[in-house]
């Protein structure tokens, strides 16, 4: 029997099926409203029954990823704050130096792997570009929502530059899931062809030890700490 | 299928030249003996009087002059003195002889089919206008000579129309500057096939009549106008929506501003006239009539058809510089990095 840890709690675990499935909506919704003037976008737009209701569809869906969103950092900022969670994906400098390591690695200049701990340079570049994204598509999603409410504060030449930077960050967060992403999780060789973890919150000890070995001795370590107060008490 | 075939063969069979007259028919000069009597006329049931009287100097300069006779036209009409006709009013003359264009003028004919006058002469309504009130009878000449003789034709029913028009940039370079250049009637509403705001999709399409001129590099270099209209439109929110409903019918449920929402239709005024709805002080009223309630700046938030640039919209002109650069180097690096990670793994084996 494959010895495992669980790395992804339940809500973790809706919550990146939730994000994944609104993410994909707004992508199909979004994008030929981006390119409306190609062939395959008004095909695409026909398929769904015209842009009102792909519009409707997109608005609501935004504002679904809004809520979602907004509970996923109050709920991260919560959880720090009450003690119950570190700042396991904030960027420290160790990452520029894994980075480089890597790097190093991978041109060949050295044979030295960097080891990672809970979540490597990789994972924490993913989930700040996720969250930072979110921020300028909400933003700018709210902008063109609410134009009229925007002018009385800002001036109007904010609304087309809202257009712009709204669809540009999203096709940039759509290239980034469909490279990197798409390759981390699916066709990259360390997990060929399905990373699960991310749905099962399982991770095999192998690839603990090959992918996280500091969160893994962390882990062992915690247990042995947790029998030896047992054994005391 | 079998409507087109049928029409292939009557286009076949329809000889562009006049048709032969018989030997026993009648030349002009027979019916003038007696028609060239002015006081000739019939009153009809109606109480109307119904002129007989032709002015053969008249026929003779119409393009047809030379080139018809008489029967041509009233084919029925060969035989002295003619038999009695049924006609109760002189409109009902009118209608009756409508088809006797059609002989020669087949493509012409079947195109007013599609008009919005037979939709009102379908309906039933003998004062839709039917070739001869446009183009007249006897005296038939060239429609555009002077091109804005065209608009007067139409005014003869649209009055109010031609009211408007004659004060906007187009109908004041037509009247008072002569000018061949702009539209008249007929260059957005059609001669033959006639449309109009109640078509299905005209509006919605109405953009293109505008693009027919505005985009014509040649014609509005001639008056220092932008032909970037239509694509500054076409980025903007109001120009993509109107795009992606253009798979659409109708009109219905499509709200969105068009050129003419914004410039008007028959009173389009120059941009640089005070009185333009579009000049910019006037502009935000403009963007009320929809956005009930917008703001001062509210109306900025359309460039005028200018392209974002760093003079004339420098926000807009960075969002689109700062993603040009963002976008490649970002995907680039990520690429680079799974392809270094590939080849590692290659070598590693």
């Amino acid at each position: 029997m494959t010895e495992y840890v669980v790395r992804f709690n339940a809500r973790q675990r809706v919550e990146h099926i939730s994000v994944m499935s609104l993410f994909l909506l707004l992508s199909i919704t979004g994008l030929p409203q981006k390119f409306y003037q190609a062939g395959w976008a008004e095909t695409m737009i026909v398929w769904m029954g015209g842009i009102d209701r792909v519009r409707w569809v997109h608005r609501a869906a935004g504002i679904l990823f809004t809520l979602l969103t907004f509970t996923h950092l109050t709920t991260a900022i919560g959880l720090v704050l009450t003690g119950r969670s570190k700042l396991t994906l904030v960027p420290t400098r160790q990452d520029f130096v894994d980075a480089i390591v890597t790097l190093r690695y991978y041109l060949g200049m050295s044979d030295l792997k960097a080891t990672f701990g809970r979540f490597d340079y990789r994972q924490k570049f993913e989930y700040w570009g996720l969250v930072l994204g979110a921020v300028v598509v909400i933003a700018t999603g709210a902008v063109l929502l609410f134009p009229l409410f925007v002018a009385r504060f800002l001036p109007g030449e904010v609304i087309p530059a809202a257009k712009l930077a709204h669809g540009n960050e999203a096709l940039m967060a759509l290239l980034v899931v469909i490279v990197w992403h798409i390759y981390n999780a699916h066709l990259s060789p360390d997990v060929f062809p399905f990373d699960t973890s991310m749905f099962t919150g399982k991770v095999s000890r192998e690839r603990m030890e090959h992918e996280h070995p500091l969160e893994w001795a962390e882990i062992q370590e915690r247990q042995q700490r947790r029998r030896r107060d047992v054994w005391v008490k | 299928m079998m409507h087109s075939f049928v029409l292939a063969l009557l286009l076949a069979t329809t000889t562009q030249a006049p048709p032969q007259g018989t030997a026993a028919a009648p030349d002009v000069d027979t019916c003038l003996s007696c028609h060239s009597e002015k006081a000739m006329s019939k009153t009809l049931p109606s109480g109307e009087t119904r002129s007989l009287y032709i002015d053969g100097a008249v026929f003779e300069r119409s393009v047809h002059g030379g080139k018809l006779s008489c029967v041509d036209c009233h084919s029925d009409m060969t035989e002295i003195p003619h038999a009695s006709r049924p006609f109760k009013t002189r409109r009902e003359f009118t209608v009756a002889y409508y088809e006797a264009c059609k002989r020669c003028h087949f493509a012409n004919y079947n195109k007013t089919l599609d008009s919005v006058h037979h939709v009102a002469e379908a309906r039933g309504d003998i004062t839709a206008p039917l070739c001869v009130d446009c183009h007249g009878s006897h005296d038939v000449t060239s429609p555009n000579q002077p091109r804005s003789r065209i608009s007067l034709m139409c005014a003869k029913c649209h009055q109010g129309v031609q009211t408007v028009y004659a004060k906007s940039v187009h109908g004041r370079a037509l009247f008072e500057e002569k000018n061949s250049d702009v539209p008249v009637c007929t260059d957005c509403h059609r001669s033959h096939d006639v449309g109009g705001p109640r078509a299905p999709g005209w509006r919605l399409r109405s953009p293109e009549i505008c693009a027919n001129c505005h985009t014509n590099e040649r014609l509005m270099k001639t008056y220092g106008i932008s032909t970037n209209v239509m694509s500054t439109f076409l980025a903007d929110f109001h120009g993509m929506t109107a795009s992606m409903h253009k798979t659409e019918r109708t009109d219905a449920g499509v709200v969105t501003a068009l050129c003419i929402d914004c410039h008007g239709v028959h009173d389009i005024t120059k941009t640089s006239d005070k009185a333009s709805p579009v000049m910019q002080a006037n502009l935000n009223k403009v963007c009320q009539r929809c956005h009930a309630g917008a703001p001062k700046n509210f109306s900025a938030a359309w460039l005028s058809h200018y392209e974002p640039t760093w003079k004339k919209a420098p926000l807009v002109y960075a969002v689109r510089v700062f993603y040009a650069i963002l976008i490649p180097f970002m995907i680039g690096g990520l690429v680079l990095q799974i392809l270094l990670h590939l080849w590692r793994v290659v070598v590693n084996r």
